[in-house]
């Protein structure tokens, strides 16, 4: 059985991120009331040591604090203070982490703790490694300032640890914002928008690399020390891409994908209509990501990505691509071309 | 003033003719018989009722709440006003009219009671507007709240301008070197007077033409109306000297501050002028 968190459920430690952004705001001069509102969180000096938070509180408490300081660098100065966190071992675990795929692949493992908003992924193909982001817990409406923000999070603790500017190149499932400039300062001008996925992208050659302040014995402990503690639960959105991706090839469907998460169909498309998304949904965007996959890493053409994804015919694999994406295969390989 | 020379003259004449039906109906009291003591309260009500009820109307623009409140005021004023004529002539107790005219007093009560409810209820709706006038104001000043210099909507704004201007014109992007590593080992607030005094400094050493703003972040933007490049470059470099000179302090602890720059002239479309040089700075770091 698959397990997952709700994103109602409380989950997160009150003093960790969710203190931070409190922090922020009140520190910019925006008041508890405006903070606070609709989170169901009491003001007052501090949580207690052992408060836990629900993700969808958490939610809450940052879409306030955009809007209430309403301003466009806030994503990415939350951003800034995001990681390595203060989440013990696993924090601890990147600020010792030797090299950039060490401190990825530790990411990766403990992305419920140290990124419990967005689930970063980590592949590399080709010389690229890329890391992209995925919505954990089902937060459309603030997917862009999460996507800043986390991006902004890994680049500057990249920045801090390697002790030089690596070159990321980002990009953007979304239209070119008028802030831009917060993006070029704070991630780089190697930007590009309209992408399919929120990725950000480095020669593989930076993966090895050794770090100055890492050490790899000190990392190794911190990991060990970071497994002995009890797991955090991914949230649902994120625990369902991992299976399906898994099984994206075998046309996966609702009724096996309940069962496989230990509950009856109606629950778990009443749980996924509360993490704002629905199954099918969750399935073309495994697939888009998927075929997108197939189409730069294995170089795959329309009719072999047809037939690995399990449609009968090119033409049936166009058309649902241009349903997932807007776009048809083929100027999409022509924009990806540019993009990786 | 004007305003109230109206209500003046209706409430002198109010007053007036509020003692003809007590002249002609009731038998007056002769002197002797005189509580000075009420009439100087009763009539004192009514004259300090006037004063308000003209206060409130010279004051207010004209609606329900002014004219509630004035009227409960002027109720007030007559029923009081009546009261006080019964000091001078002895009306009969059973005479309905007298009665109903000291009656007016609970009545203006009343009203005004009513005026004050509304009064609070457009208040409330005042102070809402004022907010919300105060916010959209602020959202759209094209100012950063930390340095209070422009921002980058501005300075494209100011860059579309210029493209369609004749006359030479350059821009300058400078970085804070490190400026990342003051944010983490001081903290964000520090970081933030990094940036004022670094702001502070660059003002002091521009020239009054210039225009200083805050791109984002540890990045600031100069536009430099009437420079060559090469002019530019010269006048960055001074800035850069300027701030390399200051002895900036974190606490107890010293930050020394360092710029790098780039400048081009500020030509073309400002998005793509801005995006290449951002792209130099980053390749230069």
């Amino acid at each position: 059985m698959i397990a997952w968190q709700a994103a109602g459920e409380p989950s997160i430690p009150a003093r960790q991120q969710p203190a931070l952004v409190l922090d922020y705001g009140r520190a910019r001069d925006a008041g508890d009331a405006a903070l606070l509102r609709d989170t169901g969180l009491l003001d007052g000096p501090g949580p207690a040591a052992d408060r836990l938070v629900a993700p969808a509180q958490y939610l809450q408490l940052l879409a306030n604090t955009l809007r209430a300081l309403d301003s466009p660098d806030t994503s990415f100065m939350l951003g800034q203070l995001l990681l390595p966190g203060h989440d013990g071992a696993a924090s601890h675990a990147l600020v010792q982490a030797p090299t950039l795929r060490a401190l990825l692949d530790t990411l990766c493992r403990w992305h419920a703790r140290l990124t419990p908003l967005l689930r970063p992924r980590f592949e590399t193909w080709d010389g690229v490694a890329i890391l992209y982001w995925i919505d954990s817990q089902g937060a459309p409406g603030l997917r862009a300032p999460l996507v800043e923000m986390h991006m902004t999070a890994v680049a500057a603790l990249c920045r801090w640890l390697g002790g030089e500017r690596l070159p990321w190149r980002f990009c953007f499932n979304r239209a070119a914002p008028r802030h831009v400039e917060q993006h070029q300062v704070h991630l780089g001008s190697q930007l590009r928008f309209g992408c399919q996925l929120d990725a950000m992208l480095v020669d593989a050659a930076w993966l090895d690399r050794p770090w100055p302040r890492g050490s790899a014995m000190a990392h190794a402990l911190a990991q060990e020390a970071a497994a002995a503690e009890p797991a955090r639960l991914p949230g649902l959105p994120a625990a369902l891409y991992d299976y399906l991706v898994e099984r994206v090839r075998a046309a996966p469907a609702l009724e096996q994908t309940a069962l496989d998460f230990g509950v009856s169909p109606a629950t778990l498309k009443r749980q996924l209509a509360r993490h704002h998304t629905h199954f099918q949904a969750e399935l073309d965007q495994v697939r888009t990501h998927v075929a997108l996959w197939l189409f730069q890493a294995r170089r795959l053409d329309n009719e072999a990505a047809a037939h690995y994804l399990g449609f009968h015919d090119a033409a049936n694999f166009r058309r649902s691509f241009k349903r997932w994406t807007g776009l048809t295969p083929g100027p999409l390989r022509a924009a990806l071309a540019l993009a990786f | 003033m004007h305003a109230i020379v109206r209500p003046l003259i209706l409430i002198a004449c109010a007053l007036a003719a509020l003692v003809l039906p007590y002249a002609g109906a009731g038998a007056a009291k002769p002197f002797a018989a005189w509580h000075w003591m009420d009439i100087i309260d009763e009539g004192g009500t009514a004259l300090m009722a006037a004063v308000w009820c003209l206060i409130v109307l010279a004051s207010r623009p004209d609606g329900r709440v002014t004219r509630l409140l004035a009227g409960g005021m002027a109720c007030i004023m007559l029923g009081s006003w009546a009261d006080c004529m019964d000091e001078f002539w002895r009306i009969d107790k059973d005479a309905l009219w007298d009665n109903a005219l000291e009656g007016l007093v609970p009545l203006g009560m009343l009203v005004l009671t009513a005026g004050l409810y509304y009064w609070r209820q457009e208040q409330a709706r005042l102070n809402d507007h004022l907010r919300k006038r105060e916010r959209l104001f602020r959202s759209h000043r094209p100012f950063d709240r930390v340095t209070q210099l422009a921002d980058a909507g501005y300075l494209r704004a100011q860059l579309r301008r210029e493209a369609q201007g004749e006359g030479p014109c350059a821009l300058v992007l400078l970085d804070i070197d490190g400026f990342h590593r003051i944010n983490r080992e001081y903290g964000q607030a520090e970081g933030d007077r990094a940036l004022q005094a670094v702001a502070h400094m660059l003002l002091l050493n521009l020239r009054n033409e210039d225009l200083l703003c805050r791109y984002a972040g540890d990045r600031f933007a100069v536009l430099m109306p009437g420079l060559e490049p090469d002019q530019a470059d010269c006048a960055a470099r001074h800035l850069c000297a300027m701030v390399a000179g200051m002895r900036h302090h974190a606490g107890q602890r010293r930050v020394p501050l360092g710029l790098r720059h780039d400048c081009a002239p500020a030509r073309g479309a400002p998005e793509a002028l801005l995006a290449e040089l951002c792209g130099r700075m980053d390749a230069a770091a």
